[in-house]
């Protein structure tokens, strides 16, 4: 098999993948957004460390105002430190919450796929779907991403079993090849 | 060279399979609040147990409104009806079906009279912190961003005595002040169909799933990583529903029986004699050195989903998140305990436990998890001896039961 070859056989092998999956998944809070789709309706794409976090009123509602010192950029333009604006937090006795919305703490690591419009804080882009968090192996050094919408497992009443997927334990140069693949991709 | 191509092909199939199986979830889950020990034990209990968010179940004791303001351009919601008053009286329906799915599941306090009768309001941005639970279909929010269908934004409180705008007074821990719907207006390619409306609007989402999972936050739960609950986070496809649509007999009939037995556990009937039933134990690992060194005390494995399946039927009757407990004064100890409870009693069960995979930090978890403990870096003045960290999640074991004693 030819160079040519295999790389076509990939991306049909790829791209049935996404066909199938644009047939199958959906949310009810949150519709799936492929990895492409992610890449493409993202205003940046950028390797982030949490640096601090605030909860704050405004517009009547309670945000949390997270600081990243801004470690890689990926896709799009970023200062040095991003603040990201997401619904909920504690203020005082008062705990509001919503179920998807990603929380970080100082000190975490992420890809983190940011969406925003002009004058208006970054979000993060479908929420659990957009975040990519870091871990490494304290033995070993070695670094792996987790998309914190494939954290948990499901169990399928059918089959009487737990199924696992998503993006998770990916091996960092291995998401930013993914992530450099879909980048130089043309939007869909 | 063939093994590196083989090499990728397995990336990418496992790239694959992993987005088509990828889910935020857990087992049946609760959004869960410490109280703030902080207070004076009249206004916080004194434990630093961690209690569950929820509603006042008394008559009348939940008010609901939703804004008639409905985006026009293009329209979001789909009715059968086109009629601007037939259009409104659908979509109450919809709303008043997906509230009577709660109230209809047996061996609970939540009931019809729960609930006082549904109103509207012309208001468009009905939906904010005032004490009213609100549901809007056109109200812009800055949280929203593509991929966003909708969400619930739960007000709590950790003391007594607080209230959100006219909310009542909070007079039990976890009460909930305020709970908000909100359907994202600003996405073109995407609509919301009345089950009258669905059959011939295929790409559209079913409104009543929809709302019948924002209801269940709204009352408390968190998600659960059980497939045929309607509190897992996925909806069914464009076009089709979760479960099967409600009926007069089978009010209840889009839920599982995980979130059925949740709500039992969230709003008990102390007159049920039926759900009673309890199934609890440990999650240990066989080697102890196993368990995290950092934050010390942890005895057990934590982040464990649980699943009883009833073996005659097969259906799945409840499940949890285990791996912890609490008595007060508290905090929580990070002990492998789970419980299942709510269970019909009289039926044989088997356990099924399965460890949250892949993520390491607890702070990506839904709110079930990662409320379980404050302290005195989180909450400045918080008691240290009713203070907890939240272990990392336990993410690699085999998982094999035995009876106990």
């Amino acid at each position: 098999m030819s160079f040519v070859q295999r790389r076509r056989f990939l991306w049909i092998l790829f791209l049935t993948g996404l066909a199938l999956l644009a047939i199958a998944a959906n949310a009810t809070t949150l519709s799936r957004l492929r990895f492409e789709e992610l890449v493409h309706q993202a205003t940046a794409v950028a390797r982030l460390r949490c640096t601090g976090v605030q909860s704050l009123w405004q517009d009547r509602e309670i945000w949390t105002e997270t600081r990243f010192e801004t470690v890689e950029v990926n896709k799009g333009l970023l200062p040095g430190v991003v603040t990201v604006r997401m619904l909920g937090g504690s203020i005082g006795n008062l705990h509001s919450r919503i179920d998807g919305v990603p929380a970080f703490h100082p000190g975490e690591e992420a890809y983190l796929f940011l969406w925003g419009r002009e004058g208006e804080p970054f979000r993060v882009l479908g929420w659990s779907q957009g975040t990519f968090r870091i871990t490494r192996d304290p033995r070993t050094g070695v670094e792996r991403v987790t998309q914190d919408s494939a954290a948990a497992p499901i169990f399928d009443p059918l089959t009487r079993q737990f199924r696992h997927g998503g993006i998770r334990n990916l091996l960092v140069s291995i998401f930013q090849l993914k992530l450099r693949e879909a980048l130089e991709e043309k939007a869909p | 060279m063939n093994m590196c191509v083989n090499r990728i092909c397995s990336i990418t199939l496992a790239v694959f399979y992993g987005i088509w199986f990828a889910a935020i979830a857990q087992a049946y889950s609760f959004d869960m609040i410490v109280p703030d020990v902080r207070q004076p034990l009249a206004l916080s209990g004194g434990s630093a147990c961690p209690v569950h968010a929820h509603q006042l179940t008394a008559a009348g004791s939940i008010a609901v409104r939703w804004s008639t303001a409905q985006n026009a351009n293009p329209v979001t919601i789909l009715t059968l009806d086109q009629t601007a008053s037939g259009r409104l009286t659908e979509i109450e329906q919809a709303i008043t079906q997906s509230l009577a799915v709660w109230t209809g599941v047996s061996g609970t306090t939540l009931v019809p009279a729960t609930f006082t009768p549904l109103t509207r309001t012309a208001t468009q941005n009905a939906c904010g912190p005032d004490g009213l639970n609100s549901i809007c279909f056109d109200q812009a929010d800055m949280a929203f961003t593509p991929g966003v269908l909708a969400f619930t934004r739960v007000i709590t409180t950790d003391r007594l005595g607080v209230q959100v705008g006219s909310s009542a007074v909070a007079t039990q821990l976890g009460q909930i002040l305020d709970a908000d719907i909100y359907f994202n207006p600003s996405d073109s390619n995407t609509t919301y169909a009345t089950p009258q409306a669905l059959a011939a609007n295929p790409k559209a989402y079913d409104l009543e799933s929809l709302l019948t999972h924002e209801l269940g936050h709204s009352l408390g739960f968190s998600h659960s990583a059980v497939w045929s609950a309607i509190m897992f986070p996925f909806a069914p496809t464009p076009g089709t529903f979760s479960g099967m649509r409600p009926t007069t007999l089978r009010p209840d009939a889009p839920l599982g029986e995980d979130d059925r037995t949740g709500l039992r556990v969230l709003y008990p009937d102390p007159a049920d004699v039926v759900h009673r039933g309890l199934i609890s134990g440990h999650i240990f690992p066989a080697n102890p050195l196993a368990l995290p060194a950092l934050p010390p005390g942890v005895t057990g494995v934590f982040g464990a989903q649980v699943v009883a399946v009833d073996a005659a039927s097969g259906a799945v009757v409840g499940a949890t998140l285990g791996g912890w407990s609490c008595t007060a004064p508290g905090p929580t100890q990070f002990d492998g305990t789970y419980e299942i409870a709510g269970l019909p009693v009289g039926h044989s069960y088997t356990v099924y436990s399965e460890a949250l995979n892949g993520a390491v930090d607890p702070s990506q978890f839904d709110n079930g998890i990662v409320s379980l403990c404050r302290n005195t870096v989180s909450d400045p003045g918080w008691p240290p001896l009713q203070g907890c960290v939240v272990p990392a999640v336990n993410t690699s074991f085999t998982a094999r039961t035995r009876p106990g004693p």
